[in-house]
């Protein structure tokens, strides 16, 4: 027991973020916020797909069972989706993943969405802040200990 | 709806339906029946498809669910329907999963007749093929139905007690128990063009008291969705990773539950996928993350990703549960999840075949606080 609170001390706690980021927006913008230099924290590790309407809530529930802190899809802003309605489905697929994880208490904070563009640096460096700092406070996930899942 | 009677005689319910159902073939309305019959062990009744009437024995009321009845009829007209009518005698349950089916363009209704048949429960296969008492379980369950008596409730899986509804809707043709003195008369309604034009030349009586039928379907309607909202409410209970992880904890990864979910139509479901395979040093750095890595692997992720993929048309026939080899009580976190899923999303599955599966939709102006923020 006192491993594990050792292991999950809140302050020094680094969360580690699985981020889906759709290529023709948050992937470009967080290109952006890197080549513009301006800061974000590092926690979120990025995957880049090619539009948040291709992520399948198994690709979201497979970075949380392995113990991802929280998970992050970015897509294009509403009306502007390369493949013209993936990000309205990606939108109907959160909100029923939020219901289900809300159904069975598994802390749907953890998993954001949100709509960055390509031109959006800015935004997303102060989105990966914001996050980061919730997460931080939410502290490390419960699912991360469990191996027997 | 046009409401006629089947006259029982000497209160033998099942060989009255049976005479309906041979006269039903006989008059060439319809070509075929798939209706459960005993096998000759009489340990199941499975659906068989009959043309002939002679073959017929038929038993529409033996209280066993074996497979889904909503994805044999998928399998028999999703590549070409018939060309002339064949009935389909089905529960309420699995006439929402076929409803389904056919929303997600799996099943075809061209020339499927549904006669849906009032349902007052199943027994577990192996409570069927094993039951204890002297009698028949047919015999057995219609003996407590006509005395009202709780004697079959304990039997009953525990999804039926609850049933979401136990009244077929849907149906071209219902065949009805609940309030009828079924020993002499069975209801049979039309509640389609089609089941009208084939109840027309049947010789059937008509009903006079169609009030009592009101009645009672009302009634045993009310008196499972207490249960189910009893149930809902107990079982509020199972949130949390340490919960979610012990529920699951016998679950061996085999995806019986999903083979046989009416919903899980999939030719090479996700979770069977390659995906799920490869190289010696994945697993390990897998195992590195947490120190150790249980295995068969993935099971949890296959129970929520199944869950997501399907939830919004769980129509709660508990065929999942009964498929489990380790008895994991599946509609545990199915029943919450789909009633809140559903919620979610007002949607109805089975309900209505023009109401659109929720996730190949979208409205612009909808769940505008998701992604914003
Ligand atoms: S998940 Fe279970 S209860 Fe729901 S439709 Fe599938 S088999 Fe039936
Ligand atoms: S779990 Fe998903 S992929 Fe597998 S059969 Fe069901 S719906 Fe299809
Ligand atoms: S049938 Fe039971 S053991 Fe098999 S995958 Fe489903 S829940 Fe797990
Ligand atoms: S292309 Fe960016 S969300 Fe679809």
């Amino acid at each position: 027991m006192s491993e594990e609170k050792k292991d999950h001390k809140k302050e020094d706690f680094e969360p580690r973020i699985v981020g889906f980021l759709c290529n023709w927006c948050s992937y470009a913008g967080a290109d952006l916020a890197g080549t513009s230099r301006i800061q974000y924290p590092p926690n979120v590790r990025i995957i880049r797909v090619m539009c948040s309407g291709s992520v399948d809530s198994m690709y979201i529930l497979r970075a949380l069972l392995e113990g991802a802190d929280g998970v992050f899809v970015g897509g294009c802003h509403p009306g502007d989706c390369h493949y013209i309605d993936g990000n309205y489905k990606a939108r109907r697929r959160m909100v029923l993943l939020e219901n289900i994880l809300g159904t069975l208490g598994l802390e749907k904070e953890r998993v954001w969405l949100r709509w960055i563009s390509a031109s959006e640096g800015q935004k997303f460096a102060d989105t990966m802040k914001e996050m980061t700092e919730s997460i931080r406070k939410l502290g490390p996930s419960p699912i991360a200990k469990h191996w027997n899942l | 709806m046009t409401q006629k009677v089947i006259k029982v005689k000497d209160n033998d319910v099942i060989g009255s339906t049976n005479e309906f159902f041979r006269q039903l073939l006989s008059s060439g309305k319809i070509q075929a029946l798939l209706v459960p019959q005993n096998t000759p062990s009489k340990k199941v009744a499975f659906p068989v498809l009959i043309s002939d009437p002679k073959k017929l024995h038929a038993d529409i009321i033996a209280p066993i669910l074996p497979a889904s009845t909503a994805a044999m009829v998928s399998k028999m007209t999703k590549v070409q329907p018939p060309a002339k009518p064949i009935g389909v005698v089905m529960r309420s349950c699995q006439i929402r999963a076929l409803i389904e089916l056919v929303k997600l363009n799996q099943a075809n209704l061209i020339n499927i007749v549904i006669i849906g048949v009032d349902c007052p429960g199943t027994f577990p296969l192996n409570t069927y093929a094993e039951f204890p008492e002297k009698k028949t379980p047919t015999h057995f369950l219609l003996e407590a139905w006509v005395k009202k008596s709780d004697d079959a409730e304990k039997y009953f899986r525990s999804v039926c007690r609850m049933c979401k509804d136990p009244i077929p809707t849907n149906a071209d043709i219902i065949l009805g128990f609940y309030g009828t003195d079924f020993e002499k008369e069975i209801i049979v309604e039309a509640h389609s063009d089609v089941g009208k034009e084939i109840l027309k030349d049947l010789p059937l009586e008509d009903e006079k008291e169609g009030k009592s039928r009101e009645k009672a379907v009302k009634e045993i309607r009310d008196e499972k969705t207490k249960k189910r909202a009893l149930f809902l409410k107990e079982k509020e209970g199972i949130k949390g990773i340490d919960k979610v992880a012990e529920f699951f904890d016998k679950c061996v990864n085999c995806h019986n539950c999903r083979q046989a979910c009416p919903i899980c139509y999939c030719k090479e479901c996700l979770f069977d996928s390659s995906v799920f395979d490869a190289e010696a040093y994945k697993f390990l750095r897998r195992a590195e993350v947490k120190g150790l890595f249980k295995m068969p692997n993935d099971a949890l992720l296959f129970q929520l990703g199944r869950m997501n993929h399907m939830i919004l048309s769980c129509v709660e026939c508990g065929l999942c549960e009964q498929a489990c080899p380790n008895n994991i009580p599946l509609m545990e976190v199915f029943i919450p999840a789909a009633e809140n899923a559903q919620k979610e999303f007002d949607y109805h599955p089975g309900k209505d075949r023009t109401e659109k599966v929720p996730m190949i939709v979208y409205r612009e102006d909808e769940f505008l606080e998701v992604g914003e923020k």
